[in-house]
Order: C-alpha cells, then structure tokens, then sequence
C-alpha cells in the first residue's frame, strides 16, 4: 500500500510537470525537407566523393534507399541549415558526433528517435545510455564506407568496450562466452537501447536472459536449487571468469557461501590438496592410507552433486541424480 | 573527444575469420577523397579465399600413466571457440555478396548473403533479401562449437549412448597394504590409487604401524590391476556443438504496421563431463563423458503499431526444449554388477505473452508501459525403471506436473520539465508463481540398503529419505525514481533512489521454505558529470544500498514435512512433539543448542531431539543426511547487506591526435549480520586507455585494465559432543591424552566431550583475484607506395587467484593405536593449522599482425601472422591425475599450456 502511494505521488508530480511542459510544446511542426536526391544535392554538390569523410556511403546502407519512402534525405537529419547553406564555415542544424561544434545530445538523438523510437528503442528514455548523456551516434554510424560496426557480432563489442572497458578485459579470461571469438554480441543479452530487465537485459530478467541459450536448466525441476531459480548470477558471472565455468569464486568455497551442514562445514584448505601436510600429515601418515578429500580436489562439490541447476529424479534431492 | 572506436580487433586467435565487413572496408576502404562515386555508392559484394596454417603445441600431459592420445600439436583450449585445435591447413572461406536495386534506381529491392568461416566448424551463412519498406525475409545458419577437454580419460564404454559400462576385465582397484601387515596385506577396500605405480606402491601406516606391500602385492595384485584397468582408459573428448538454423519474416502492412515472425532451431550434441556418486554409502565417484543430445526451438511473432504519437507492439515468445538423453545410467567402479543412474535436464516449454504500449504526451513526456503473461511447463516421466528398490513406498506421482507462471508489469514515465531538469519514475512488477504440486517422495540412496528403524514409518530403516519437493516462488515489486539536473552548460548532477521489495515463498510447502521471505533494498544514488573544460570530462558517481531481510533458520524444514510429525519408532520412541514443534518451542533450530556436552543429562524431548546437546538426529527428521545450517549462517542473496558503489572516470582530449582515459571503480559489499557464510566482497577495477592518432594514416593505442576482487566467508567445522571412549578417538595407550599444540584444549577428553563449541573448529577463507590485462595497438595505412597497410595488436593477461585460510583441523597423531605404548609428550591428536592455497596463475599472451596489400582498386591479398600462448597453474587439476585421490576415478584432464602459431594468407576480391 504505501509503494502504491509513493507511486500514485510520483505520478501526480510528472503529470503535473507534463501538463505544465505540454501547455507550451506543441512541436513546432518541422519544415518540410525535400528528401529526394535532388533534395541532396543541395548538400552533395559540396560534401562529394572528395570529402574528407565518406558522405555518400549512406547511399550504401538502408538510409539512403530511395525507393523506401521512409528513408530521409539529408535535411531530414541534419536540418534544412540555412545558414550553413550561406556559409559554410557555420555549422549545419544538427551537427552530430562530439565536438565543439556538435548539437547538444538531446537534438541529435530527438532527429533519430523521430522515425526509430518504437521497437528496441522503446524503452530508450530514462534508460542508463540515455540517462549518460550516450547520443547514437555514440555507437552508430551511418557514413561510414566499412559499415556499421555494431550491427555485426565480430565487430559489436569494440564499440561496446570503448566505455565498457573492464568488461574487454574479462572477455580475455580463461573461462568466457564466444564474445572475443565474434561468435557472440553484447546484443545477444543486452539491448544497450534500454529494457525491461535488469542491466540493459533484452528479456525481463536475467535467468529469463539467460534461458534463451541455456533452456536445459530451465526446468521447473522437482527439486530445485534456491539461488538457481533466484538469479543465475548469484554464482555466475557472464563477461568473463578465472574460475570455470564463469563462477565468481570456485567451488567449493563458493557452495560453503550457503551451505554449512554435513561436510559443507568442513574446512578446506592447502593441506587437504594431494600434496597438502594433512594429506600426508607432516609426512607422519603414508599417502596410500590418506586421500585427499573428493569435496576439494577434482570437481569438488560436483564429484557428487553435479546437477546444481537441479533434478528432476525422484531420488534427486540432493543433486547427485 | 574522439571515442576510442576501432581501436582494438577482435580476438586474435580468430586466425581465419575476416568478416565480410571487414573485408569490404580492407579492398574498398581506399581514402575517401580517392573514391569514386560508385565506390562511394554501391553496395560492393567481396570473397575471401585462402589459407591459414595453424601450428599448436601444448605441455599439457603432465602425467603419462596413461599417455593423451591426443597428439602434442593439438590444442583444444585454444580452439575453444574457432575449431582451430589441430596442426594444419583449414580452408578460408568468406563471401559478402550484395546487391539489388541502386539507391537512384526506385527499386527497393535489397539482397545480402553472407558466408564467414565455412572450412571450420564455426561456419555461418545468412540470407537476408527483401524490399526495403514492404517485406524482408531472413534465413541463417550458424554453428558453434565449444571445446572443453581432449586431456579427459575414462575407462567407461558406451559414449553415444546412456548406459555406461566398464570392460569386463576390470579389476576393482585397491591398496592391499592399506590394511594388515608388512608379511599379509588385506585391504579389499576401493582405492584408486592403486591406478598409480608409484602412489599405489607406497607403504601405509596401519594402526600405527608403517606396512610395507608384499612381494606378492607388487608382484600381482597391483600389477594385474594396473594392467587390466589403465588399458581400458583412453581420451574422449568433450565439446559442445551447437547447429542453429533460422528463418524470420517481417511485412509491413502499411506505414505505421507491421507484423515479423521468426523461428529458431538449435541442435546441441558432444560431450559434456558429468560427475556422479554410484552410492551413497561408499561414495565412490566417477566422471562421465555426458552425451549431448537437446533440441531448443524458439518462435517469435509480433504486431506492431507505429504512430505520430504512440506505439504499440503485442508479442509471442515460445521456447520449447526437447533433451534426447532422459538419464544416464553407469556401473559402479567398485562393483561392476551395481549401477546407479542420473537423469537428464528434463524437457520443458516456456510460453509468453507481452504487451508494449507508448505514448508520448508531448516531445518532452513519455509513458511506456509492458505486460507479459509466460507458462513454463515440464511434464517428462520420471527415470525410474530398474530403480525399484530405491523407491519401497513408489512413487507419488509418475510425473512432475511442473508449471510456472510469470506476470510482469513494467510502467516507466520519463519527464524533461524543462531544458535543465529531467525526471524518471519506473515500477517494475514480477511474479515468478511456481505452481508445480509438491509431494512427498520416500527413496534410498542408490545401491544403500536398509538399516536402522525409522522412527514414522514401519518396516522402513532410519536411512530413508522422506523429502518434499519445494516449488519456489519469487515476487519482485520495484521502483526507481531519477531526477536529472543540469546545473550549467558544463555540469550536471543526477540523484535518484530505488526501492525494491522480494518476496520468496512456496505454493504447497507445510512450511515457509525460504530463508528470507522478504527482503527489502533503499538505493540511494548521486553521479555529477562535469566538463571541466573543452578537452577535459570527468564523472563521478556513488550509490549506497541497505538490504534487510527477516531470515528463518528452520525454512530448510520445508524440505523434510516428517519434522512436523511427532515419530514413534526408533529412535524417536518416547517423544510427546514432533521435531519442529520443539525447535520452535525451545528457541532452536536443527543446530540444537550452541553448547558443549551438558552438565546434567538431559531427559524427555531434549534428550531424543538434541542429545548431549548435539544437532537433530537427521532420521528424526526423515532425513539420511544432515540438512540444518550452522546458527548465523545467511545465504549471501538473502542476507541483510550493505553495499557502496563508486564510479569515476575521466576522459582528456589533449589535442585532435592524442586523447587519454582513465576510469576506477569500486564495489564493497558487507555482509554484516552474517555471523557464518559470506562476510564481505569488495572489488576495484582500474582502467587506463591512451590512443594517438600521428596522422590520418597511422594510430596507435594501449590500454591496461587491473581488476582487483576479494571476498571473505566464514564458517565452523563443529563435531558432536560425545564421552571418552576408545572408539572415538584415536588415543591408544592410556598415556596418549594430549593435543599438540593445545591451542583450545590440551586433552582429547576435553575437545570430544566440547565439540560442538570447539573454537578451534571455526574457520575463514578470504579469495582474492587479481588480474591484469595490457593490450596495444597499431595500424599504419600508404606503406609501399600506399598499396600496404598493415596493423597490429598485442594483449597480455596475468591473472593471479590466492586462496587464504585460517582455522584448523585435528588429525590422529598415526603413530599412536590401540594397545600401542605411549607416544612422545602423549600425544593422541595433532592440531594441524590451516594453510594458503597454491596460488593459481593463469598467463596469455597474444600477437596478431596483419598486412594487406591492394594489388588493385578491386583485389587484395591479405597476409596475417598469429601467435597465442596460454600457461595456466591451477592445483584444481592436481585431482584429477592418476595417484591423487582414493575415491573418485582420476581423469587424467590437464590445465591449458599451450603456444600456437597461425600464418594465413587470402586473395580478397570486390565487385
């Protein structure tokens, strides 16, 4: 009750501040731009196979066919730039990218969103990219004679590693999804658009996330392991990992995070390794008599209870079945 | 400032793989002022063929018992995701082919088809074809194969198929010097290290007494065992290939409709390294090669409305998973005429429903609200057949029933009140409602057989199971406000504060079934972006969350309903209430009292359910094993926490060709009512990325990254408190009553009698990761009067896992026995203190350059050197070699150590 009444607050607040914003934007309709190429010769005549950048491979990309009625001209984005027509050395409307001379992010995103805010876009604004002043040009690129990068798995996440730089490092770990190999994209989990889900997720959560590749520990099992169906990355972390198979800490002191009965209470440490000085006791007890503890050595825990994502066995309670 | 795109490439030990954009941008990405219109233009389609050569070489067979088939010049890790594992030639494959209508042309018809990898197992082919603005087909192949291990080695037949068999010369292996004497060894125990010509031969101590193999053990036993059992072992290797096909429609029925459809198939096979236990009484384990077998298919369909002001999208998402391989059934290694079986991920279906709705008020204000409805079902038979006798009461039920629903609801209202002042308020609603019936199923553990009386159910032993199933449940109900203010042109400030509420339970539990059914988490969050000056930017940002929760330490009863039934059998006869109405009565859980050996008996329930003080007997709660928690004891994802978030990050553009980046992040976690169980997890990752581009046609860049990750759990190894007896300690001759060093007791009288609350008992691990990860770049273009461009890039990784321990453990001083004499200073027990792990190294280093030359403005040849080198140190492996462990089959598997070449060569052509 008191959530809903934070939340009926909020909303009288922002419809407040709507119906003040809503009293004085009324959208200017745009001027009309002639999106042909005889629209674009207005731009082309100057900015030709010369420029410096490759202007005209946007007539490459989905952008620049005409035949689509959709598609824009080149005023359509960067304004109708009247003075820039008078002079040249004036910036055009809409000037995206960075720089000194760029629009402010919210004027170049508001040219994009203008035809691209449903689908994926739909969750764009208050999302954390938005909400970091990220424009879209941040990552895309329609001039661009090599295409744009992020819309190939191979390519993707070097523009996602240019701010995500922690995750480019975690992606050169011993244990890893195919990212660094271009068999995955950060798309693939995320949709950097905004979401629903956590983190920029593409589904609602991150177990939903991950059940698109993973299905087989989806269940519902009979019997279910607790963190499991809580969130995979209770013991799972997906960008990279010294401890296989992408686990935040090894077991089995990752499973003696929770569980403390039977041997889950025992100590493990150095000398419970082949080699360790319990195993061989100071050398006081003979190799061939002490073994070293299966809940350590090999696959710890899973030398038994290898099905952690659960069982669907009768007798599976414990996950050994 | 510059972003610092296309400053680093893809992994370099992707040797073959050029992708189709790539190449496209290498043969037509001439200088743009040289470009023609037409260049500029028209989409260009390009092919790639050549060759590369692969050269690996790997130290991974540190143990030669049984020597890796495998040959030296493979190298299954590095391969791990490019199918590049073998010493050889692999064809490169690559096309980019495109075209249809020009963009002058008032065609709209577009075509690409794409082919990347095709000589390796990583292929990938797509069509993509339509006419831009009216309808657009998509079809795909894709493969993808993970390697796991070619060092793995079993002794089981029958990979391919479920059912597991030992040769029928195989000799249970055991150490017949592990019991009797140096003139007649008797061991008959299961012992793997009989496997082992040097660990099976060593002398053992029995009782004291240091016994030596006879001559007929070297002689026979062992060598006949060797002989009949290392012959069966031999490599399998394990991987996961995935096959995907897909195929995906979208029409657009007018300007603001459209409808797409989209299936997805994907085959997953290989062989995956499965652990298993045949008993539950001897606990011998074996690791299988799992075979794959699953299907997963997934649909997608979706209509969606586009307008001036609103949108709309009402979407279909199915997923169904189908497992070939139902269970998996093995010999025992220990008893070739018992087997015992596991079952496979069970088949199951996920259906959901989701509605998007948008409307922007005007260009400032925007409400976004989803709903989706989703059914996941599982209904595949139980794997009981041949398993009769662990079942003496049936089953229940033949099948699960499973069924989850999961509702979601998501509002989010995003405001810019005016040009300085933005404001976000979201809910977010879901409900995973786990409606799957639980009942309760009696079973044996495999190959156990009867014994004891139980204390509910007559005729039945005490080592019967008697387990409900718990269908779990989760709500999740939250809220996020943000407020964004820009104070000036070259600063802003964010605030904003979260709200989250979890609520977990389980439908048709006799009891709460989670540790905490509530937990509550307040974020409250701050950044301020500033740019300092025109080359200069830098942000900083805190957030400080506080969780509680209301955790109860008997939710792990909901697991076993007999503890809320008063026994009266057994060991439970003479008890008035069941095993939670006392817990419950008296304050405990099954941990019982946090005492020593009580200093007046205790009588009546106290004495069945907490004898001497000691924790529930697991039979009087239906349970083989002991399934309470330590008191204090609070699973990290359900535990009151503190946690403190700080994020900087700085970014100079010092002039248009040097820009620099620096970022340092830090986490700290804080467990602080958790006396047992995590305690703390902090982290730092500092990031540095300098890049200098000399001119238009040579940059180069580096970048370091340190990340450093600890975390602290803590627990107790309490024994039982129990009299002095001749059983329970290895004392010996009357004189041997000490402990050495008597750090918490200086009699074995005193540390048995106190074990529960034996201080010396409680333990604490701290693992701590580090790593290190440095890469540099270099790209030079207009080498060889500008036909030549060449680039290059090295990465290095040093990564550093320490494992800490502090605590201890006692050991029987082996020179004392039973009607020994007595031992120097009596000594009965040893107090052995905890020791570090190995520290775990893993070390990668990786060059790739590549050059390509324009022989002219439609062909290239690219040429393209590689070299890869993985040295991992991990003790993890230490116990899967011949020799290390006595009850669980060795593997022979080996930690990546490897160095691998590549040398590749392609003709590159544009038309």
């Amino acid at each position: 009750m008191k959530l809903l009444q934070k939340i009926l607050g909020v909303c009288v607040l922002l419809g407040a501040a709507t119906f003040g914003v809503a009293a004085h934007a009324a959208d200017a309709a745009p001027a009309a731009v002639d999106r042909t190429l005889k629209g674009d010769a207005v731009c082309t005549r100057c900015h030709d196979e010369g420029s410096d950048k490759a202007i005209l491979s946007v007539y490459k990309t989905r952008h620049g066919n005409k035949a689509d009625e959709r598609t824009p001209g080149c005023q359509s984005c960067h304004g109708s730039s009247a003075t820039h027509l008078k002079d040249k050395a004036l910036p055009t409307d809409v000037v995206f990218g960075k720089g000194k001379t760029a629009s402010p992010v919210a004027v170049q995103n508001k040219t994009c969103i203008s035809c691209h805010q449903a689908g994926k876009r739909t969750h764009w604004e208050g999302s954390q990219h938005q909400g970091q002043d990220m424009a879209c040009t941040s990552c895309h690129s329609n001039h661009n004679n090599g295409g744009d990068k992020v819309l190939s798995k191979a390519t993707q996440p070097e523009v996602c590693f240019a701010c995500h730089k922690a995750e480019r490092a975690q992606t050169h770990r011993i244990s890893t999804h195919p990212i660094a190999a271009g068999k995955m994209g950060c798309s693939d989990c995320h949709n950097p658009h905004g979401s629903t889900g956590p983190k920029l997720l593409v589904k609602n959560s991150i177990n939903e996330t991950c059940y698109t590749c993973h299905a087989e520990k989806r269940g519902p099992f009979l019997w279910e392991h607790g963190p499991v169906t809580d969130d995979c990355s209770n013991c799972h972390t997906p960008h990279g990992s010294t401890n296989t198979p992408l686990l935040k800490t090894r077991a089995p002191f990752l499973c003696q995070e929770c569980h403390s009965g039977d041997h889950g209470k025992n100590i493990y440490s150095g000398g419970n390794l082949p080699s360790g000085n319990i195993t061989g006791v100071n050398g006081l007890q003979g190799v061939a008599n002490q073994g070293a503890p299966a809940q350590l050595n090999g696959r710890a825990c899973m030398n038994c209870h290898s099905l952690v994502h659960g069982s669907n066995h009768p007798a599976g309670a414990k996950f050994q079945r | 400032m510059k972003t610092n795109m296309n400053r680093f490439p893809v992994r370099l030990s992707v040797a073959a793989v050029n992708s189709a954009l790539l190449a496209m941008a290498m043969v037509s990405g001439v200088h743009a002022q040289d470009a023609t219109v037409a260049e500029l233009t028209q989409p260009s389609s390009t092919v790639e063929i050549g060759a590369t050569y692969v050269n690996p070489t790997n130290s991974e067979n540190r143990n030669n018992v049984v020597p890796n088939s495998n040959a030296s010049n493979t190298s299954y890790k590095f391969g791990e995701y490019n199918g590049l594992q073998k010493q050889g030639t692999t064809a490169i494959l690559n096309f980019d082919l495109r075209g249809g209508g020009a963009y002058d042309s008032g065609d709209a018809t577009r075509y690409r088809i794409t082919g990347t990898d095709l000589g390796l197992e990583t292929r990938n082919l797509s069509a993509d074809f339509g006419k831009q603005g009216s309808y657009r087909i998509n079809l795909g192949y894709d493969e993808l194969l993970r390697n796991r291990s070619d060092s793995y080695q079993t002794p089981y037949l029958g990979e391919g198929g479920n059912f597991f068999t030992l040769p029928s010369n195989w000799l249970k292996p055991v150490v017949p010097q592990t019991a009797g004497t140096a003139t007649t060894n008797t061991s008959t125990g299961m012992n793997f290290r009989a496997l082992d010509p040097v660990a099976g031969t060593a002398n053992a101590l029995v009782a004291g007494v240091v016994v030596a193999p006879t001559a007929t053990t070297l002689g026979t036993t062992l060598p006949t065992i060797r002989a009949a059992d290392l012959a069966a072992f031999r490599n399998v290797n394990l991987y996961t290939k995935r096959s995907a096909t897909n195929a995906g429609v979208s029409f657009e029925i007018d300007n603001q409709w459209n409808v797409k459809a989209s299936i997805k198939r994907e085959n997953k096979t290989g062989y995956k390294p499965l652990s298993v236990v045949t008993s539950q009484a001897t606990e011998f384990g074996a690791t299988l090669a799992d075979p794959i077998s699953q299907t997963t298919d997934q649909y997608n369909v979706s209509l969606n409305y586009r307008g001036e002001k609103s949108f709309f999208s009402a979407e279909y998402y199915g997923s169904v998973f189908v497992n070939d391989i139902k269970s998996v059934t093995w010999n025992d290694v220990s008893d070739m005429s018992k087997t015992a079986t596991v079952a496979g991920a069970p088949s199951n279906q996920f259906h959901q429903f989701n509605l998007t709705g948008g409307h922007n008020y005007s260009s400032a204000t925007k409400l976004v609200v989803n709903a989706s409805y989703a059914r996941n079902t599982q209904d595949d038979a139980f794997v009981t057949a041949g398993q009769n006798a662990q079942f003496p009461l049936g089953l229940p039920v033949q099948s699960l029933g499973g069924l989850v629903v999961t509702t979601a609801f998501n509002a989010k209202l995003t405001s810019k009140v005016n040009q300085d002042l933005g404001l976000t308020a979201n809910y977010k609603y879901e409900n995973r409602d786990n409606q799957t019936p639980v009942q309760t199923y009696f079973f044996q553990d495999a190959n156990e057989a009867k014994s004891g009386v139980n204390a509910f159910l007559a005729g039945q032993g005490s080592n019967l199971n008697m387990y409900a199933n718990r269908a779990y449940s989760k709500k999740l109900s939250q809220l996020n406000l943000d407020a964004d203010y820009k104070v000036n042109r070259d600063n802003a400030v964010k605030v904003g504060y979260d709200a989250q509420q979890i609520d977990r339970s389980c439908n048709g539990s006799w009891i709460n079934c989670a540790d905490a059914p509530t937990t509550k988490e307040n974020t409250l969050r701050a950044q301020w972006r500033a740019r300092i000056n025109d080359d200069l930017s830098a942000k900083l940002g805190y957030a400080r969350s506080q969780r509680t929760v209301n955790y109860d330490e008997n939710a792990f009863l909901a697991l076993v309903p007999y503890a809320s039934v008063v026994p009266t059998l057994g060991a439970g006869v003479g008890a008035t209430q069941s095993a939670y109405a006392f817990m419950t009565a008296n304050g405990l859980t099954g941990f019982g009292p946090l005492a020593g050996w009580p200093t007046t008996a205790l009588t009546g329930n106290a004495a069945i359910y907490t004898p001497n003080n000691n924790i529930v007997p697991q039979a009087l709660y239906g349970s083989r094993n002991n399934i309470n928690e330590l008191i204090g004891l609070r699973r990290f994802n359900m535990a009151d926490r503190n946690r403190d978030k700080v994020r900087t990050s700085l970014n100079w553009q010092a002039n248009e060709a040097f820009s620099l980046q620096a970022s340092y992040d830090y986490d700290n976690d804080n467990y602080q009512n958790s006396v047992y169980g995590l305690q703390s997890a902090k982290g730092r990752t500092l990031n540095l990325e300098g890049a200098y581009d000399v001119s238009e046609d040579f940059s180069t860049s580096v970048f370091y990254t340190n990340e450093d990750k600890t975390s602290n759990n803590a627990g107790d190894a309490y024994g039982a408190n129990a009299p002095l007896t001749a059983t329970n300690v290895f004392v010996g001759n009357a004189g041997n009553t000490n402990i050495s060093p008597s750090v918490c007791y200086a009699t074995i009288a005193g540390k048995v009698r106190d074990a529960k609350v034996d201080p010396c008992l409680q333990w604490s691990n701290q693992m701590h990761d580090k790593v290190d990860t440095l890469g540099w770049t270099f790209k030079k273009k207009g080498l060889m009067a500008g036909k030549l461009e060449m680039t290059a890039a090295v990465i290095w990784t040093r990564a550093r896992t320490d494992i800490d321990v502090t605590g201890g453990s006692y050991v029987a001083n082996p020179q004392a026995a039973l009607a020994s004499v007595a031992q120097p200073g009596g000594i009965a027990n040893y107090y052995i203190a905890a020791s570090a792990f190995p520290t775990v190294t893993t070390d990668t280093s990786e060059v790739r350059v590549t050059g390509r030359y324009a022989m002219d403005k439609k062909s290239a040849v690219r040429m393209s050197y590689g070299y890869s080198q993985t040295k991992a140190v991990d003790w993890t492996y230490d116990g899967y070699q011949f020799g290390t462990g006595t009850n669980y089959l060795p593997t022979n598997e080996q930690s990546p150590n490897y160095v691998v070449q590549t040398l590749g060569i392609a003709y590159i052509f544009a038309f």
